[in-house]
């Protein structure tokens, strides 16, 4: 059976810039892995390259489920089954989350699941009191988060990409997301956390950690690379790469 | 319906010497220049044809959307003709109303030749009214409107113009309104005239102490969609709120003049347009806010936005400000530009084609200022109107 995601010989830059230098990654179906590095190392420009964010100029490959998705427009990777829950969600002030839900809905005919995973999301999640307003506007940080784990519930994806998901958080905050995220690992889901601090690991479980510098990941291994990072930071790593 | 009534013959003593005087007036004027500030971004070069304005009201067109779903009272204006039973005009009114002083042509017109503004007081605004205007050839025709609102009361109206043909013709639509101490105005101006219309349109309102004014403008539409708009804050206190939403389609204009005059204390104006323009169209939005030596303690701010949604369009925006007193509060903002980018990203993001997250986009831009009319059926109409002609312009592959 295909994996989740399975990236091979990812590269992308902006201008000269190389960003990400060839970066192989496989997150097979019920798994979750975090992808920690340090600030500059790639590790968001790796969730938006997936998203196919036009400002990036990439090469390599990255399947859904088996499904080359790298030659598709941001919509199609969307409906194939990635999910990007960004790290600054952008406001589209005038437009509930309502909207956005129903219009999902209409852009995956095939799908006919929307409207009950609309209703379950909602009340795992409490968003009742959000879903009239305005998408991401006057929202906290945590509420943001809440809002795209919702949007998540909703797009059922194969493939979550959550990128630094516990950043602007406090404690309590990032506890929840734990939690959030705990709850969405099933049978059809890869997940795959972006984080700069080891932080939210003590409250989820990853069953892979790859750590991610200068635009590859450089370690893959268990839920004990967190433990050294914290300990140790990403110096090691970033000093062997420059070497 | 009342007995057909013509042109003039109703009058009051100084309503008849008013007109003939502006009857004589108009020998001497001429179109105005575009060459004036107040005229530079309309095509003037047409022939107003004032002395086709009709004698008698042409047959009312028939009912439509707006008017089936409308619970409140209506009165009816055709041909710049008031043909509801019951509702007097203020050229026929004792005292003199006339709280526009324009001295060009077109405002000489209207004296001249508009059989006299529908008056609206406390006996017609008990409730929720609309008042339905419709031109229905191709005559030149002089609309009129005053409500004036009585002290501690609340008035809810909906002015809507709209061509009941395909007719080319020119209109000159005045609203006036005269809003007393401790009332509150809602008032709400939709512009559906259809694309061969020249609207050349003027409104004036006072408001006294403490008197409150909401106002919302929909511009649908019109060859010329000109609307020149005066508040004037005479009373301490008093307080307008101004939204307006507008799409320009084809090579529409749709030019707005909004002029915010603060002469009492205390005096608060709040502005905030939103328009879209594509094909060939042209929007406009000239604001003013301008503070009397009297005006102290005035906060006054007007905000316009504009969406740039084909190549060809333009829109050109110019807030001012005149400020005469010195302990007031204002600011000011306006951008002209296309969809935005991470909007439209996100949304893709999350499975939408470009097209319908642009459409979701552009029904978000105008929903801050659709949300304020004061009825949530012809908001709805009005939030369909808007989405439909950005939709056709999607499909017909202009935008």
């Amino acid at each position: 059976m295909s994996s989740a995601l399975e990236v091979r010989d990812l590269k992308a830059s902006i201008g000269d810039l190389e960003i990400l230098t060839g970066l192989d990654l496989v997150v097979p179906f019920g798994e979750v892995h975090a992808i920690m590095g340090p600030n500059g190392s790639g590790k968001s420009t790796l969730s938006h390259v997936l998203m196919g964010n036009p400002v990036y100029e990439a090469s390599g490959s990255a399947t859904i489920g088996g499904v080359e998705i790298m030659d598709m427009t941001v919509d199609e990777r969307a409906r194939a089954g990635l999910f990007e829950a960004f790290q600054y969600p952008t406001e589209v002030p005038g437009v509930t989350l309502d909207d956005l839900t129903e219009e999902m809905a209409i852009s995956t005919p095939s799908d006919d699941g929307f409207e009950q995973r609309t209703v379950a999301a909602s009340e795992r999640l409490g968003m009742e009191r959000f879903r009239e307003r305005a998408v991401n506007v006057n929202l906290s940080g945590g509420e943001k988060k809440r809002s795209e784990m919702y949007l998540l519930g909703v797009a059922n994806p194969k493939v979550a990409i959550l990128d630094e998901i516990d950043s602007g958080l406090d404690i309590d905050a990032v506890r929840e997301v734990a939690d959030m995220v705990e709850s969405l690992r099933g049978p059809g889901l890869g997940i795959v956390v972006i984080t700069h601090y080891s932080r939210i690991l003590r409250y989820m479980s990853a069953d892979r950690i790859h750590v991610m510098v200068g635009g590859r990941v450089v370690r893959s291994g268990g839920p004990e690379i967190a433990e050294e990072l914290e300990a140790d930071g990403y110096t090691a790593y970033q000093v062997a790469a420059a070497g | 319906m009342t007995d057909t009534p013509t042109l003039g013959s109703t009058d009051a003593v100084w309503m008849a010497s008013r007109r003939s005087a502006a009857v004589e007036r108009l020998d001497d004027l001429s179109m105005p220049s575009e060459r004036e500030e107040i005229w530079r971004y309309l095509d003037l070069d047409f022939d107003p044809a004032f002395r086709t304005a009709p004698l008698t009201a042409g047959s009312a067109g028939s009912t439509d959307a707006v008017l089936e779903m409308w619970h409140g009272n209506t009165v009816s204006v055709v041909d710049g003709f008031v043909v509801t039973e019951g509702v007097p005009t203020i050229a026929e009114a004792s005292d003199e109303i006339a709280l526009v002083n324009d001295d060009h042509m077109f405002a000489t017109a209207f004296t001249a030749y508009a059989p006299g503004a529908a008056l609206l007081t406390g006996d017609h605004l008990g409730k929720p009214l609309l008042v339905d205007v419709q031109n229905t050839s191709d005559a030149t025709t002089f609309p009129g409107v005053h409500i004036a609102v009585p002290r501690g009361t609340e008035a809810t109206v909906i002015v809507r113009l709209r061509s009941t043909t395909d007719a080319p013709a020119t209109v000159v639509p005045t609203v006036t309104a005269d809003v007393s101490d401790n009332a509150r105005l809602t008032l709400t101006i939709i512009q559906d005239w259809n694309y061969n219309t020249r609207s050349l349109g003027r409104a004036v309102i006072e408001l006294g102490r403490d008197a409150t004014l909401v106002l919302a403008e929909i511009g649908l539409g019109a060859k010329i969609g000109r609307l020149h708009l005066d508040v004037n804050f005479v009373g301490n206190g008093s307080t307008a709120k101004i939204y307006g939403a507008y799409f320009g389609e084809d090579d529409q204009t749709l030019d707005y003049r909004y002029f915010m005059n603060h002469i009492g204390m205390h005096t608060r104006s709040d502005m905030f347009l939103k328009g879209a323009v594509e094909d060939e169209a042209l929007s406009v939005f000239t604001g003013m806010i301008r503070i009397e030596e009297t005006g102290q303690k005035t906060e006054a701010f007007q905000t316009n936005r504009n969406l740039i949604l084909s190549s060809g369009a333009s829109a050109q925006s110019v807030p001012n400000l005149e400020i005469l007193a010195n302990d007031v509060m204002c600011g000011h903002g306006s951008t002209v530009g296309p969809l935005d980018e991470d909007q439209r990203y996100y949304l893709m993001s999350r499975g939408l084609t470009p097209e319908s997250a642009d459409r979701l986009q552009v029904r978000g831009f105008f929903e801050e200022v659709v949300q304020q009319i004061p009825d949530e059926a012809i908001a709805a109409w009005i939030r369909e109107r808007i989405n439909g002609k950005y939709v056709a312009a999607q499909e017909e592959g202009r935008v």
